[in-house]
């Protein structure tokens, strides 16, 4: 039977194993299997694994429980080892690196922001803005809608205008976030969102965070924003900082869309 | 449905998706090449609601028709939200897809992969008519 892996701590994380089940139906129970100084989270694996609702929240739900006690390398959701051997050998091989990990996100968590418009607050914002747009508007509008040129016209100037608020509130939301965190995560921008940044954050640091994520809230009225957090470091568990500070490249558009699929 | 997520997880007017949450679990975290992963071919359990604007005749149009819609009197204000559970979220996105002037679209995530490589592949903005019809006969079978 092959092994299910959650993530990996040091072995003397204080709240070892988790009391969370795992994934399978019923849940399998977490395992601890340690390798020098470190410990690997893992359950046996149920036949025929599928990538489903409740197998994802167990996995995610053992993280969690575990990463409140004290800092776990996530893995990525579906990593199966062959047998136990195989997972203590990988812990032996590479202690170093994941040694240096954990000491880096110690004491630290994951919140992750997504950022969308809301559709009529938006418009409401690009029209008391454009004085040429609204005007069109409301000639449109008395002309019973306008011709079909006329509207294409209309329509155009507004995507143009909702497309660079998109990309000034992407800015908006990492730079507002940026100093209150240690790292910053851009994430796959193919999902539909104008920002999906993540943010590691100090666990003394959080409710800074969170101010300025208010802060961000109040000042931009017309943005659905979404926290998710505190989080193990999911973003952050591959060395060197993920983006340079300053950068952005979390602007939604298709056209720059990564397959987040390795 | 009902979905408690162990940490805490809020938004603009309180909304939230399962998929905000499950994001991260499937796209990032340690990934070990002496460990295998499950395959994700066929994920029909995740629902984003693509809000991308996009630029196309057909946008243009949308966006007109909501402008025209668009009460110019009364002030800026937030909407609702996005309702919470994805089951709406699934609804409310395949709606707009037609209706709305963002161009919402309810998908797999598998659909959004496909769309991404599509997308890259053929240098084309426009989402796949035939993603849309799959997501809502998919639609059925999941709410079940």
């Amino acid at each position: 039977m092959s092994t299910y892996v959650y993530g990996i701590t040091a072995s003397s994380h204080p709240s070892l194993p988790s009391a969370v089940g795992g994934v399978g139906d019923p849940p399998s129970p977490i395992r601890v299997l340690k390798e020098g100084g470190l410990a690997a989270l893992v359950s046996d694996a149920p036949e025929g694994l599928r990538p489903k609702r409740r197998e994802l929240l167990a996995h995610s739900n053992v993280l969690a429980e575990v990463g409140a006690g004290g800092c776990v390398l996530p893995m990525r959701f579906g990593s199966l080892a062959p047998d136990d051997d195989t997972v203590t050998g990988v812990l032996a091989e590479r202690a170093e690196h994941y040694k240096e990990r954990l000491a880096a996100l110690d004491g630290k968590v994951e919140y992750n922001i997504k950022a969308s418009h809301a559709e009529e607050a938006v418009l409401h914002r690009v029209l008391s803005e454009n004085p040429e747009i609204r005007a069109i508007t409301e000639a449109n509008r008395q002309a019973g809608g306008g011709t079909y040129e006329e509207r294409l016209r209309l329509g155009e100037m507004v995507v143009a205008a909702v497309k660079a608020q998109e990309a000034e509130d992407a800015t908006d939301v990492q730079h507002t976030l940026e100093p209150a965190a240690d790292a910053v995560s851009v994430g796959p921008d193919s999902s539909g969102w104008l920002a999906n940044v993540s943010f590691l954050v100090d666990r003394e640091g959080v409710e800074t965070f969170l101010t300025a994520v208010e802060q961000l809230r109040k000042g931009h009225p017309h943005l659905d924003l979404r926290v998710n957090g505190p989080l193990p470091p999911y973003s952050f568990v591959d060395p060197g900082p993920a983006e340079p500070a300053g950068t952005m490249t979390g602007v939604a558009s298709p056209e720059t869309a990564e397959s987040v699929e390795e | 449905m009902t979905v408690v997520p162990a940490q805490q997880t809020g938004g603009g007017g309180g909304s939230s998706g399962l998929y905000d949450v499950l994001e991260l679990v499937l796209d990032r975290g340690l990934v070990i090449d002496a460990f295998v992963r499950v395959s994700l071919v066929g994920i029909e359990i995740l629902k984003i609601d693509v809000r991308v604007v996009v630029a196309s005749v057909d946008t243009y149009l949308r966006f007109a028709e909501a402008c025209n819609r668009l009460d110019l009197e009364a002030g800026p204000r937030k909407n609702p939200g996005l309702p919470d559970l994805v089951g709406e979220m699934t609804e409310s996105g395949a709606r707009g897809k037609s209706k709305g002037a963002l161009s919402g679209a309810a998908e797999t995530i598998s659909d959004a992969f496909k769309q991404a490589r599509d997308e890259r592949d053929e240098g084309e903005a426009q989402p796949k008519p035939r993603a849309r019809k799959a997501t809502a006969s998919r639609r059925k079978e999941e709410q079940e």
